[in-house]
Order: C-alpha cells, then structure tokens, then sequence
C-alpha cells in the first residue's frame, strides 16, 4: 500500500535529457520518487542493486534499448513481475508487438499527458 | 563547416525530389535526390544531420506562448520536444547515430513588432534543446524581423537559406499538443 508517507518509486529510463528533466517535472510535482537512467545498460546495472515500483522505458537508447531492457529484465527473479510502462514516439504496431512480446505492462505514445500516465503507473503496481 | 556545407548547385531538375516540410512535421531521408524545405516566419526549423551514415532530417514547430495574463501556464514546450524526438529517432531509424549529430538552426523571427517575440522564445527553446542533448550547433540563423525560405539536402546536409518577404511566409498558428492521438496508454 503507498501513501505519502511512502511514494511510488519509479524508474524512468529515456537517453535525452529533454526528457528526462520533463518527467522527472511530472512526477515529483505529483508525489512520485523518481530515479533516472540514461539507457538499458545503466538501467539494468542500477536495478541490479536497487528497488523500485515500476519502470517507465524508452524504446530507442544507445547500448541497450528498451526491448533489450525488458528482456533482461524478464529473466531476472527480482525483476520478473515488476511493471514496466514503454513511453515512446513509436506509433507502429509491429514495434508495440514487438514490447509487448518482450513482457512490457503498457504502451505510452508520446506526447505523453502527466495526468494519463500518473494513473497508468497507479493502475499497475496494484 | 566541412560536415555541412554550403548549397552547391543543384543537379538536373528531373533529379530533385522536392519534399515540403510544414508546421508540425518531421521527416528524414537518407535519398540524395530530395531536397526539403519550408518557409518560416516566427516558426523555426532545425535541420539534423549525420555526416558519416549521411542521414539528415528537418522539423517545422512553432510553440504556444501563453497570454500574459496566464502567468501560471508553461510554455509548451513539450510539443518542441516531441517534433525534436519524432525526428532524431526517424534518423536513428535509418542509421543515424545521435552522437554523431550536427544541427543547424533557422527561422524563429519576430515578423510583427507589436505583438510578444514569439520567434525568440521558439528560438531560445531550440537552443536550449541541443544543448540539452549535447548535439553541437554548427549554425544557426535565427531571429531577426524577416521570413526565411530554407532548403535543405539531407543526403549532404546541405542548406541554403534565404530571406523572403514576409508575405511569402504561411500563416503561423501556435501548436498545441493534439489532445486525441497521443498520451495513449494501452495496457497489455
């Protein structure tokens, strides 16, 4: 159970710093701990040793990118069940099959609305 | 510049493939025959190229500057980063590299004196983007009272750029972020 006193932990996972600083804007302004990799790699090196509640993940990173992430992850036993939300400019359907295969929880088209993606990460921890 | 240089003639007309890139778009090519361009007012134009995959691209925006009297509300400059990344990663997709990246930047003029330096504020966004994003800026002509016409090669990363009266230039309306097609969650 989360309340205040214990804010969602998320991982927000995208290569540009553009990026980066606008959900890391979105989501402490709406109570969430946010931790932040700049790709798979340093993702998957992070949560090697780290907890969190859900991970949100670009698609297109340098050295490992978001389908490469997930895959890892979904072999890891700490990591199996953990939600991960693919925020992407990708709108093809081969490419969301593609996340979707890899064990992704969610699909997220960009521009993304603060409001739309708060209550994704809401809906999926539970 | 050696990695994007000057316009060089252009081959026989029968060659060019000429691509408009309006207000709200983002398109890449790696084809030597197309030649993008567009004309800016206050929008800008930021035109990407990768000088070893020879992959080059273009955006278009103009973003929204709230009224004044909203002093609560951001600029939107999130529609900026989108068109932004909707290009690197068409580029990316056609084997561009983001650190091999070279911009240039155009466009982002104040046409009409009297009303709020919309051009400066697109420009300063685009500025601040590569920094951000640590793409280098070999170029920019930016800002300034006058509409440009831009044409852009992305096979070479060539850029010719020129003044042109204002009339010339469409008129520009703020974009917002499309409220239907994006922000989609779908859980699998």
């Amino acid at each position: 159970m989360h309340t205040q006193s214990t804010p969602i932990r998320v991982l927000t996972v995208d290569d540009s710093a553009s990026m980066r600083a606008l959900l890391l804007g979105a989501l402490s302004s709406r109570g969430f701990a946010v931790e932040q990799c700049e790709d798979g790699q340093e993702a998957l090196e992070w949560l090697a040793s780290n907890e969190v509640d859900v991970i949100i993940t670009d698609i297109n990173m340098p050295r490992l990118d978001g389908f490469g992430l997930i895959e890892k992850l979904r072999t890891s036993a700490l990591h199996a069940e953990r939600p991960i939300l693919v925020l992407t400019t990708e709108s093809s359907d081969e490419k969301k099959q593609r996340a979707r295969n890899a064990g992704a929880t969610g699909w997220i088209v960009k521009p993304f609305d603060a409001d739309k993606l708060t209550a994704a990460l809401r809906r999926v921890i539970h | 510049m050696s990695d994007m240089t000057p316009f060089r003639q252009p081959g026989p007309a029968a060659e060019v493939v000429r691509v408009t890139i309006v207000q709200g778009e983002a398109k890449a090519s790696a084809d030597p025959r197309v030649e993008m361009s567009t004309i800016l007012g206050s929008c800008v134009a930021t035109c990407l190229f990768d000088p070893i995959s020879r992959v080059g691209g273009m955006n278009h925006f103009l973003l929204a500057e709230p009224p004044a009297h909203m002093r609560n509300q951001a600029f939107d400059s999130d529609y900026g980063l989108f068109l932004m990344e909707l290009l690197i990663n068409e580029m990316l997709g056609m084997g561009a590299i983001k650190s091999r990246l070279r911009a240039r930047l155009y466009g982002g003029a104040n046409l009409n004196p009297d009303l709020s330096p919309i051009g400066t504020a697109n420009a300063a966004f685009a500025r601040q983007f590569l920094i951000r994003e640590s793409i280098p800026c070999v170029f920019e002509d930016l800002e300034g009272t006058q509409a440009r016409r831009i044409q852009f090669r992305p096979a070479s990363g060539q850029v010719r750029a020129r003044l042109v009266p204002s009339d010339v230039a469409p008129t520009e309306k703020p974009l917002g972020r499309p409220q239907s097609a994006f922000g989609t969650v779908e859980l699998f």
